[in-house]
């Protein structure tokens, strides 16, 4: 395919796709993140059962099914529930306002039992009493309790194990505060989970006593009574022989309903089928509890009247009588049966929709929450929308002024990316996190950068004497190997974030690796191609329309020499922030160090401090962390309450507390994280971190030599760290957010150090006798304008997240700012630097550094000079092809290596009859050539088949 | 997090060494590995063999790292300079010549 149809093809396609991308935009609706629309993020740990030892894929997967059903019986729009990890899963309920309640709903393991009463209370002294309604509760069955917690765990792990197959547990493990006399943590099934819970405790709650309650005997809470508060359970528990006669599989159909029956209430019942195999055991047992209520009566059929209880998730939940007036032969099941327990309608619905979807096959840990409302969603979208769009001016601006004709190619290019990255958020779709956007931000530089290094070379090109068609052309031919690897490593590490990160962090990751993806097909194949098709234009005809009229003015900074001052700046920096880290330490937020976070504008004016505080410690919160915040769109009085990490009902607690003194205008945010979920955040950072030095070692090794690897990973671990330091400096809190911009980070600081190397790699073999710090001068000289312009532009778009993208972007924002400048000077003065150290101790460059500093009085000039003092430009096409070079070591000749090399770069399929061994004179440079060695050769090529050479500009053989 | 101090520290001490005569063995690379692992191991035995926690890091525990950096480039030195002479002259080394002074050698602009 010829240029010219190629680029047709190229701009039709961009077209078509523009098309395709605008009907997906207007078309399809974006799908917000919790962040920007508000609602109700729960993360579970999932922990294995007695019936699920191992919490394999599959149990997960079940889990989620069941999760998904809950769910759906909420009501709630767009839902997300996913697998995080190996163990983990993630709740996101899209317009919910209460967390506590999404939390019972969603993560109850939902697991319901029927017991026969009577026999199987345990009294204080640990055996049944049927007839004793101390012990049974008699009439009250089941609502008193006969003991507290602490006494039943007490009682129950006294009694010996049974093992039966009716048991519901293999034994349960509770820690125990003797001196408070309270249990402060379990039931767990085994002791490493109980004291996984142990750890979460305030510390002077962990030196707690563990019991264990052996299989056959059981704990359950009393049902609760009609003078607790809604959600205000009761404290009283009774201690049961574990002898279960029915199971929550033995039930279908349960439907909420009213009692309208004879006689009945019209309270909100639950009703419910059985299975057939629950018929049966249904009619055996309610015969067994009606013959002993029977036989027990003596004049009051009610005072005997003997009951069966429904526990569920130990709890009971009611403890009806059977009528054995009524039914002398138990309760016919056919019409299946129903629960009474003095339900509201939600309630009734609420255990309806658990019993219709099943028990979990797992147990879920909440580990994480957050509740978000929807003003601080809105205000976020905003913020993030206005960073991105003045991002994108600015990047705009900033090509336009510097590339003028090629930066309106280039804007284009930026404009159609973002159309096509919109509609692929849509079409896919990917749900737009604040997170992502901040990617979408960090792409549009990733995007503009590929277009500087290519126009810069463009200018390069054009500045060594080329025309404009052969600047381009080479420009973009020479820009592209560079561009390709400094892409591949961002998608690398972006597609390691995504993999290895936690969810918050995912969307960040997916967001930047499609974007980075997408800018490689705008900014390099669609711009080719409207300068392939221009080229020959007036437009582009001009070298004063590109910017590259002038001469570059020469940098001779001698960068090698000056490096040992920038490398002892660095190391007092580094030693600054370790001091700081010592002194200060990190300022690890609630994703780390887990902890309650909650965010309250209060309507109450001129309250201070001092009142909220004394107003938390009524709900045991006196120790909170308060302070006022700027959050104007919530309100003018908005506070930050930081506590230790507080289950989702004491949260409710507090917001309820702050709501009846001070008023709360809106939904609070909250957000809480335990300490696993916090560890599971550290821990996949570091993996993360890990895995991306260890990808782009590899990677680099394959397309450089592995001797560049290794500076690349120093610069690297340079770079990481003085970011680390900067924060324990200046107090930044570091949060999940500060990790995946760190990750980034990797892939920002890489990209410049991939275009110096690229370059260095590119000049080694046309500097054959140059020291190799001298070949890396003649580098740096030639890209530091390219490399600053990359940097510059990456760090625009961020600097506006910085500016406008409100409190969550700013965490991106600052932990990037710093670290792509800090990645521009390690490239420049700290990977450079130590790579040339390494290679100068090769036995090729000492040899040749010897006889340098022997041709010029002891000194190595900063830069290759020929006999008459200029700098020697590396021109290999003008080499003679049985005179390459002389070698260093004469009795060697030139490496292997380097003559390969050699022979690659001049485009000679066959090795020269012998190499030379003279000296070549230096040649000045030829600014009036306007032919690349590749045409050079083409044309006078013989091995070329015999092929006239083509006439590019109409495609056809001259 | 005192982990994370030393090694800083160990680093930023490394960033000095281009003022030595780069006689380390494998050179600049071999002194970045000895400061990092003597700082790691000489904090790791002056703390009793345990990480001190956030808490626990204070400027004293990050600067535990200096004295083992130190020790670290001593050694990486002395193999350099062993096995230097084991080769005769400066086989591992920059020259011996008046312009090779550091690591990243003289040079003149």
């Amino acid at each position: 395919m010829t240029d010219r149809r190629r680029n047709f093809f190229i701009l039709l396609l961009v077209a078509g796709l523009l098309a395709g991308s605008l009907a997906v935009i207007l078309s399809k609706p974006t799908r917000l993140g919790l962040d920007l629309r508000g609602g109700v993020e729960l993360v579970y740990e999932a922990r294995p059962t007695q019936q699920q030892p191992v919490v394999d894929q599959e149990a997960l997967d079940r889990a989620i099914d069941v999760m998904r059903d809950r769910v759906d019986a909420l009501g709630v729009s767009e839902p997300e529930i996913q697998r995080s990890g190996s163990d983990q899963i993630l709740v996101g309920l899209p317009d919910v306002e209460n967390a506590e309640e999404a939390q019972q709903q969603v993560g109850q393991v939902a697991q319901l039992f029927f017991y026969d009463w009577e026999p199987n209370v345990i009294g204080e002294d640990g055996k049944t009493h049927p007839r004793d309604p101390e012990v049974t509760g008699g009439q009250s069955a089941g609502s008193l309790g006969t003991m507290s917690l602490y006494d039943a765990v007490q009682v129950a792990s006294k009694r010996p194990a049974v093992d039966d197959r009716n048991n519901t547990h293999e034994g349960l493990f509770y820690a125990v505060d003797e001196k408070d006399k309270e249990v402060v943590a379990g039931p767990e099934e085994t002791r490493e989970d109980l004291q996984k819970d142990v750890d979460e405790l305030p510390a002077d709650e962990r030196n707690a006593k563990v019991y264990e309650v052996k299989e056959g005997t059981v704990i359950i809470r009393a049902e609760q009574r009609d003078n607790l508060k809604e959600n205000q359970k009761s404290d009283r528990w009774y201690v049961l022989a574990d002898n279960v006669a029915l199971r929550g599989t033995d039930i279908k159909n349960p439907e909420q309903n009213y009692d309208n029956g004879p006689g009945g209430t019209g309270q909100p019942i639950v009703t419910f089928d059985f299975t057939d195999q629950g018929r049966k055991t249904w009619k055996e047992i309610t015969r067994e509890i009606a013959r002993r209520g029977a036989s027990q009566s003596f004049g009051n059929p009610q005072a005997a009247a003997q009951h069966f209880a429904i526990v569920l998730d130990n709890e009971l939940i009611s403890v009806p009588y059977i009528d054995f007036v009524q039914n002398p032969n138990g309760i016919d099941a056919s019409n299946g049966s129903q629960i009474t327990g003095g339900f509201t309608i939600e309630s009734a619905q609420e255990l309806s929709n658990l019993l219709k979807t099943g028990a979990l096959p797992v147990k879920l840990e909440l580990i994480s929450q957050s509740q978000v409302s929807a003003t601080l969603g809105q205000q976020s979208l905003d913020q993030g929308l206005l960073a991105g769009a003045a991002g994108l001016g600015i990047v705009a601006l900033f090509l336009l002024i510097f590339y003028r004709i090629l930066g309106v190619i280039a804007v284009t290019a930026l404009v159609v990316y973002s159309l096509y990255f919109y509609a692929l958020i849509k079409l896919i779709p990917i749900t737009l996190t604040l997170p992502g956007i901040a990617g979408l931000i960090l792409t549009i530089g990733v995007a503009a950068d590929a277009n500087i290094v290519i126009f810069e070379r463009v200018k390069e090109e054009i500045r060594a004497g080329r025309s404009v068609t052969q600047g381009l052309a080479a420009g973009y031919k020479k820009g592209i190997g560079a561009i390709i690897d400094a892409n591949v490593v961002t998608i690398m590490v972006a597609f390691i974030l995504f993999v290895l990160a936690t969810a918050g962090v995912k969307g960040f990751a997916f967001t930047l690796g499609v974007g980075t993806m997408v800018s490689l097909f705008t900014a390099v194949l669609f711009t080719q191609a409207i300068v392939g098709t221009l080229g020959h234009s007036k437009a582009l005809g001009r070298p004063s329309a590109l910017g590259a009229e002038k001469p570059r003015k020469e940098i001779a900074f001698d960068f090698m020499g000056r490096s040992k001052w920038f490398f002892s700046a660095s190391g007092v920096i580094l030693l600054v922030c370790a001091l700081a880290i010592g002194g200060k330490g990190l300022d690890l937020g609630i994703d780390f160090e887990s902890g309650t976070r909650i965010r309250a504008a209060i309507e109450k004016p001129n309250v201070n401090e001092d009142q909220i505080r004394d107003a938390l410690a009524t709900v045991g919160q006196s120790e909170a962390e308060i302070q006022r915040v700027q959050e104007p769109e919530l309100g003018r009085n908005v506070f930050q309450i930081s506590t230790e990490n507080l289950r989702p009902d004491q949260v409710t607690r507090v917001t309820n507390t702050l709501d009846q003194e001070f008023g709360v205008a809106g939904e609070p945010n909250t957000q809480s994280i335990g300490p696993t979920f916090g560890e599971t955040v550290a821990k996949s950072a570091i993996i993360a971190i890990i895995a991306s030095l260890l990808v782009v070692s590899v990677y680099l090794a394959l397309r450089f030599e592995w001797k560049y690897a290794v500076p690349v990973l120093i610069a690297l671990m340079h770079d990481l760290l003085i970011t680390a330091g900067i924060y324990a400096l200046i107090g930044q809190e570091v949060t999940a957010g500060t990790v995946a911009a760190l990750l980034t980070i990797l892939g920002f600081s890489l990209y410049d150090t991939i275009i110096v190397f690229d370059r260095i790699r590119e000049n080694v073999p046309r500097m054959p006798s140059a020291t190799f710090s001298q070949v890396v001068n003649r580098s740096m000289s030639e890209v530091i304008v390219r490399s600053l312009a990359t940097s510059f532009t990456a760090a625009l778009p961020v600097l506006m997240l910085f500016l406008f993208g409100g409190e969550t972007l700013q965490d991106f924002a600052i932990a990037l700012l710093i670290g792509t400048l800090s990645g521009t000077y390690s490239s420049v003065f700290i990977a450079s630097q130590v790579l040339t150290a390494w290679k100068e101790r090769e036995p090729i460059y000492r040899r040749r550094r010897q006889r340098v500093m022997a041709e010029n009085g002891g000194v190595v000039p900063a830069y290759a000079t020929g006999n008459a003092g200029k700098i020697v430009d590396p021109q290999p096409s003008r080499r003679s092809r049985g005179r390459l070079t002389a070698p260093d070591d004469p009795d060697r000749g030139v490496s292997r290596e380097e003559f390969d090399e050699m022979v690659r770069d001049l485009h000679v399929d066959q090795p020269p009859a012998r190499t030379a061994v003279q000296d070549p004179e230096p040649e000045a440079p030829r600014p009036g050539a306007d032919a690349s060695p590749d045409d050079l050769f083409m044309k006078d090529d013989k091995r070329n088949g015999g092929k006239k050479p083509r006439n590019k500009r109409h495609g056809r053989n001259r | 997090m005192a982990l994370f101090g030393w090694i800083m520290m160990g680093i930023a001490i490394w960033h000095f060494t281009v003022f030595l005569p780069d006689r380390f063995w494998a050179g600049i690379v071999g002194a970045f590995v000895g400061s990092v692992i003597g700082a790691v191991l000489f904090a790791l035995i002056v703390s009793g063999f345990s990480l001190p926690s956030q808490d626990d890091t204070t400027v004293l525990t990050v600067l535990y790292a200096v004295p083992g950096t130190l020790l670290g480039l001593g050694a990486v030195w002395l193999i350099g300079v062993r096995q230097e002479n084991a080769e005769g002259g400066h086989e591992g080394g920059t020259p011996s010549t008046p312009g090779a002074s550091s690591a990243f050698g003289r040079s003149a602009a």
